[in-house]
């Protein structure tokens, strides 16, 4: 590790605050963030912050935001926890997909997948 | 922040969905190129940090407990429709990040487990980790170029698979033919669940 250079690791540690992990409750990285609240200063948000906002007014899942920032998931997981803790985005607790699947969602799934 | 306004984004957040899938097997089986074959993005590989406390979880040999390291991960995604997604999630290769894989897989639909004939032995710990976990998995076996073509049955044999689980021939470089794999997959773990 140590030849590696450390600076992209440096600068997203440091849209974290060097925090590795979210605060709160852990999410999944599936788990669907919907937006439920904006500041009001929007422009004083970083970035990624507002980015997140305006991604979220659709609920999306985590690793599509990780997406849409170009940021590594558990980063983003990181900004996420942030943006929840301040009341700004919801973030579902995801049920085992076993349990959320119902027949219709199923046939849904694989009608979809022969589609493609 | 309004209380009704929460309420609202919920119920609509309640009805999105994602669903997720693992894609597991040993080092340069083809995992990433699977996940590139049908997602409708290209797949995104990521490189995770990883915190002293998450290495430290599954590594009790001390040796990387003091270090910040990354990982990577590739995804993909397949809409469905709007507010319906498949997530493939390609499982990182190596042994000491098993605690990511525990990550990945809560609330996984299944998995698949991507097999090379020609080292066969390099998927039995990711068999192990979803029959340990009742996860369902469907083993894929890659047909790569020149490596001897095996029947679906003499690897259900050496992978000591019963007779329920899924075993194809496939090549991950084939759209249609990772179709069927995943077709296969979601089939075999809503059995039991919902009645088709």
């Amino acid at each position: 590790m140590t030849s590696e250079d450390p600076g992209p690791l440096i600068r997203l540690f440091g849209l974290t605050g060097g925090r590795a992990r979210p605060q709160g409750e852990a999410f999944d990285l599936v788990a669907i963030v919907t937006t439920i609240g904006m500041p009001f200063e929007p422009a004083e948000l970083i970035p990624e912050h507002l980015a997140v906002l305006t991604l979220c007014r659709r609920p999306t899942p985590v690793a599509d935001v990780a997406v849409h920032l170009k940021l590594p998931l558990n980063i983003t997981r990181v900004i996420l926890g942030d943006l929840r803790r301040d009341g700004f985005v919801a973030i579902d607790r995801p049920k085992p997909a076993a349990q959320t699947i119902d027949e219709r969602i199923y046939r849904e799934v694989l009608h979809g997948l022969r589609s493609l | 922040m309004g209380y009704a306004a929460f309420e609202a984004a919920t119920g609509e957040a309640a009805s999105a969905l994602a669903i997720k899938i693992l894609i597991a097997g040993g080092f340069g089986v083809g995992k990433t190129t699977m996940v590139g074959a049908i997602s409708e993005i290209r797949p995104l590989h990521t490189e995770e940090l990883l915190s002293d406390r998450g290495i430290g979880v599954d590594d009790t040999s001390g040796v990387e407990s003091k270090t910040t390291t990354t990982v990577a991960l590739d995804f993909g995604r397949i809409t469905i429709r709007d507010g319906l997604w498949l997530y493939l999630f390609g499982t990182p290769g190596q042994d000491r990040f098993w605690f990511m894989w525990d990550e990945l897989s809560v609330g996984a639909l299944g998995a698949v487990v991507l097999a090379d004939t020609r080292r066969l032995q390099d998927c039995f710990p990711a068999v192990d980790y979803f029959e340990q976990r009742g996860i369902p998995f469907v083993v894929a076996v890659n047909c790569f170029d020149g490596a001897k073509r095996h029947e679906p049955e003499k690897v259900r044999r050496a992978l000591g698979l019963g007779t329920a689980t899924p075993v194809l021939l496939t090549d991950v470089r084939d759209r249609a033919s990772v179709k069927e794999v995943l077709t296969t997959l979601v089939t075999y773990a809503v059995e039991g669940v919902v009645t088709v």
